[in-house]
């Protein structure tokens, strides 16, 4: 349905799109997701190591989205309040599989990393396939800071993870993507 | 920002997903789904806060047929006990109020023994005398 009443959905602003999904338009809603579902798709693709597994998260984020959208003072704080919605799905989903986030283990290695052949032959291995090589928390936070342009205090506030593990996830992740995307010297 | 920042940020934000039709659709349709039930799971509370009032009304009726009478009888018969013993009870200005009234006429008779008493020790007095 393009148009509803006197709102035309396909020419709505986003705004205009949230207010109407608030007073529970399925049509609206159904409008708002195909607009964001790009950005929330790459988000959780960007932070699972499977693309199937990003997509059944992201199709739950929004499923909780529309089952709390009242709870979302404005519209502009959209993005901000779905991000949220979608790290704390993530992190639920990783914490039934046992996921630890908390725990540094500064042995880690990058998986499998020098026994690819794209690692060997000092390829430059495109961005979702550096990231897979990082630990899921690593993955998650960097993620967060260099995709989202988010701070460490707002990836604490955003994880509920500390401080400290945090900024070392950033750190080391930071470094393994360094030696996978740079161009072997 | 040093020049592998720069091709972090880039990277990141180079790579947006296309949009999937069939991803819209499929959450629209579980959200269909979800507010169907949730409009069927409120129909049947509704149906079932009814049937319960219902249940409990019905229920008091019927106990109300069996015993109302005898029911509404014996808190008559209570409330005009209750009644008969707070009116009956007694009163403690009245009981008061006996008392004095005794001793005010008592007193008529013990001033007279008392001066019957005091002319008789004068008299005897008076004879020793």
């Amino acid at each position: 349905m393009a148009a509803r009443g006197f709102l035309n959905l396909a020419q709505a602003t986003e705004a205009a799109l949230i207010i109407a999904a608030q007073a529970r338009d399925q049509a609206a809603f159904g409008e708002l997701v195909k607009r964001r579902q790009g950005w929330a798709r790459a988000l959780l693709r960007r932070m699972c190591s499977s693309h199937a597994e990003a997509d059944d998260l992201a199709q739950d984020a929004f499923i909780k989205a529309w089952e709390r959208l009242t709870d979302l003072e404005t519209p502009a704080a959209f993005p901000g309040w779905f991000r949220r919605i979608a790290v704390t799905t993530f992190l639920m989903a990783k914490r039934k599989q046992k996921a630890i986030f908390e725990e540094i283990d500064d042995a880690s290695p990058i998986a499998a990393e020098g026994s690819t052949p794209e690692a060997a032959a000092g390829a430059k291995i495109d961005l979702e396939k550096a990231l897979a090589m990082l630990s899921d928390a690593e993955r998650l936070c960097v993620t967060l800071n260099h995709g989202e342009g988010l701070s460490h205090s707002e990836i604490v506030e955003i994880t509920g993870l500390p401080l400290g593990t945090v900024k070392s996830h950033v750190l080391r992740g930071t470094e393994k993507l360094k030696r996978l995307l740079e161009p072997a010297t | 920002m040093n020049d592998f920042d720069a091709l972090l940020k880039r990277s990141f934000a180079e790579a947006p997903e296309p949009a999937d039709d069939g991803f819209s659709v499929q959450i629209s349709r579980a959200v269909a789904h979800r507010e169907k039930t949730a409009k069927v799971r409120n129909a049947a509370y509704t149906v079932g806060m009814a049937a319960a009032a219902a249940a409990v009304c019905y229920g008091a009726y019927g106990l109300m047929g069996l015993y109302g009478q005898e029911v509404l009888a014996t808190a008559g018969l209570e409330v005009a006990r209750v009644h008969g013993a707070l009116s009956g009870a007694p009163s403690v200005g009245g009981a008061a109020q006996g008392m004095l009234q005794s001793f005010g006429a008592g007193l008529t008779q013990m001033l007279l023994v008392f001066g019957a008493l005091a002319g008789g020790a004068v008299a005897y007095r008076a004879a020793q005398d």
